[in-house]
């Protein structure tokens, strides 16, 4: 039975692999951890997560005020039990599978006291792009509405269809993206089409949702992530040698470690641009920096720069806790990909609404939003 | 078992370089080179246990089939001009590769009498398996390879030996397992990669793994197992450079009695030896959803059959076939 459960937990990933389904755990501590590892280095090793729910991004008018008061932490928590998106299934069944998710499957962390995860530069915001990055961005953005352009999403003028219009299907539908694809478009010619998270690739470096476990070498450091329901992986820090050539990208970078007193500090090059973070591209370099500042409290810090995609390196800061060794609430084996019956589903789909559009018996398929799901509704 | 420690870890590094072709660059004198780009390595742990930390990887044909075997021409095949199951010849699928698409011959790895126990059942089920190798071998689809297999599949994993976790990170798919030598709760679900608690017998690292789901083999020719699979697994360490891993597997749905298999499993010598991932869940695409494209682009697909015709040219300037042509 345990078996079939999480199954179909690798089908559901498919679909809701935005949302972070991460149960509220408690802070469960056995014992003193020893200061320093086996190999007498500031000890980080366990099992660690943020606890709360942090925006990203800080709100604009919040300007550089870092902390929420505990009124307004209140009723955060309050505006999201409510939320009429975690229980909103839509007419005609195509919502229903976005909207199965509802509260009862994706119980939340609570509002944190930061009000934003971007803690530099000071208005807690991701700095601008590039010029060349606005212009690519602005492909993307073009090329996803022109494949909702004959959608209900459009023609109502919902959110999903911002700067978009409505119109006949664009003659453009079948060409190839004129960009490498990372996200859900309107379209499933193929895998390419596909979101990474439809696809099981989601899980990308720096990851700050999921749970991590530590475990500290002589000359190496492991951290496994356990994020976005089985999509997880695994880093490896090494402690000496030196990065890559730069012929060689890598999903997740080079990670090459050093320690600067009680912190680790990481750089991390190498990056593919297969797997973007936050839109940067294979010259995104992470400087991240693990710091315990108590038993329990685990401060990280990740700064990223990539020149060719923001105008200046930003930086993320979360507060880690310790989470009990013995519970190993970490769930090591992502194994989404062993699951994943929603990618050939959502194929298998879209040809057989190709098969009964071309035999007269149903709509065109560029007239159905199959990729907004809940922001495709008129709000 | 221990005979071969007595080989210098330059004889081992220079037969990891002769089988690893595509690593042209390995410096089989590993002592002299270390120092400026690695840490010096300890042989041991500060509490005296043997360090496991560094690069490793199996140097066999294990991974192909466990039991003594014959090489052959393809890794897939088809009957030939004979009827006989020795002259078989490579089929579609790899035809167009020629010489590098065969299997390396083998002594196996089973210990005793280098077979392994099927019950008469699971023994059919095995044969199945070889004869439908490109439609169930869960590797082809990049599925987690499960453990042993993971071991001594040919690419590089890491050992991270922490204070009371020993990590292994795998360069196949990203898989990793954490043997705990402290004790922890059973994972809720049965697993690819086990559930693996280790303890030290002298020098020994003994690991039991349970908690198996019956859905990984043990290589490329079939071999498999049941949800009652467990292993003892134990690293012995050979010289700082070699670990002799010896593997008892105990499934009494699919085997008459337990078997074991035994390998040494060797360092990564090279300057800056690194496990780079072999990320193949984007690799396998084509072959597990390209019947579903549009488009498609394997040109012939008969259902989900794929029809794989070879198109081999002959390039310009070829000496052999030049000299044909004459």
């Amino acid at each position: 039975m345990r078996r079939r459960l999480l199954e179909s937990l690798g089908v559901a990933s498919v679909i809701a692999a935005l949302m972070v389904l991460l149960q509220l755990t408690e802070v469960v501590v056995g014992g003193q951890a020893p200061t320093t590892t086996a190999w007498d280095h500031p000890n980080l090793e366990g099992i660690w997560l943020d606890v709360y729910t942090t925006p990203f991004e800080r709100l604009v008018e919040l300007g550089e005020r870092e902390l929420f008061t505990a009124e307004e932490r209140a009723a955060r928590d309050q505006a999201r039990m409510v939320s009429p998106g975690r229980n909103r299934r839509g007419a005609d069944g195509r919502q229903d599978v976005a909207g199965a998710y509802n509260a009862v499957y994706t119980s939340a962390k609570p509002a944190g006291p930061r009000t934003s995860l971007v803690v530099e530069p000071r208005d807690g915001r991701i700095p601008a792009f590039t010029p060349q990055a606005q212009r690519q961005n602005e492909v993307q953005r073009d090329w996803r509405l022109m494949l909702l352009r004959n959608t209900e999403t459009c023609r109502s003028g919902a959110r999903g269809c911002a700067g978009g219009e409505y119109g006949p299907p664009s003659p453009r539908r079948f060409d190839v993206a004129p960009f490498y694809n990372t996200g859900r478009m309107n379209r499933h010619d193929g895998p390419e089409d596909q979101s990474l998270g439809d696809r099981c690739m989601s899980g990308r470096t720096p990851d700050v949702n999921g749970f991590r476990r530590i475990v500290q070498g002589a000359d190496a450091i492991a951290i496994g992530y356990d994020t976005g329901q089985g999509q997880g992986y695994q880093r490896v820090v090494n402690l000496s040698g030196h990065h890559p050539p730069t012929q060689i990208h890598l999903r997740h970078g080079d990670s090459r470690g050093h320690w600067e007193g009680e912190t680790l500090a990481i750089e991390t090059t190498n990056f593919s641009p297969k797997f973007p973070f936050r839109g940067s591209d294979e010259n995104l370099r992470l400087v991240e920096r693990y710091t315990r500042v108590d038993e329990d409290t685990l401060v990280y810090e990740v700064t990223l720069e990539d020149p060719t995609v923001w105008t200046s390196p930003w930086t993320i800061r979360q507060e880690l806790k310790r989470q009990s060794n013995e519970q190993n609430r970490i769930y090591y084996e992502p194994r989404c990909h062993e699951g994943n019956y929603g990618l050939p589903a959502l194929l298998i789909g879209s040809r057989m609404d190709e098969q009964t559009f071309a035999e007269g018996r149903g709509p065109n398929p560029f007239s159905l939003d199959t990729a907004t799901c809940v922001t495709g509704l008129r709000d | 078992m221990m005979r071969k420690q007595s080989r210098g870890s330059t004889v081992v590094a220079a037969l990891a370089a002769a089988a690893l072709g595509a690593v042209v660059s390995v410096a089989v004198t590993s002592t002299a080179s270390q120092g400026q780009d690695q840490a010096p390595r300890q042989a041991r742990t500060p509490d005296g246990r043997p360090n496991f930390n560094g690069v490793w990887q199996a140097n066999n044909e294990a991974h192909w089939d466990l039991e003594a075997h014959e090489a052959r021409p393809g890794m897939v095949m088809q009957p030939g001009i004979y009827d006989y199951e020795y002259a078989k010849v490579p089929a579609a699928p790899v035809v167009a590769l020629g010489a590098a698409a065969g299997v390396p011959g083998s002594l196996g790895v089973v210990q005793g009498d280098g077979r392994i126990p099927y019950r008469p059942e699971a023994l059919q089920v095995k044969q199945e398996n070889a004869e439908h190798w490109i439609d169930r071998d869960p590797e082809l689809k990049c599925y987690l390879p499960g453990i042993p297999r993971a071991m001594y599949m040919p690419y590089p994993f890491q050992i991270v030996h922490g204070t009371d976790k020993i990590h292994m990170t795998f360069g196949f798919s990203n898989a990793a397992r954490v043997i705990h030598l402290d004790e922890v709760d059973l994972p809720p679900d049965y697993t690819y990669m086990g559930h693996s608690i280790g303890r030290w017998d002298g020098d020994t690292l003994v690991v039991d793994v349970t908690e198996f789901n019956g859905k990984t083999w043990f290589d490329r020719a079939g071999n498999f197992h049941s949800e009652a699979l467990r292993l003892t697994e134990r690293f012995t360490p050979m010289s700082p450079d070699a670990i002799w891993y010896d593997v008892t597997m105990t499934d009494p749905e699919t085997f008459t009695e337990p078997w074991s298999i035994a390998m040494p499993l060797y360092r990564r010598l090279e300057p800056n030896a690194t496990a780079l991932d072999y990320p193949c869940i984007e690799f396998a695409e084509e072959f597990m959803y390209g019947h579903l494209r549009r488009e498609q682009l394997v040109k012939r697909w008969e259902g989900e059959t794929m029809i794989v015709e070879i198109t081999r040219k002959i390039p310009q300037g070829d000496r052999l076939h030049e000299w044909y042509r004459r």
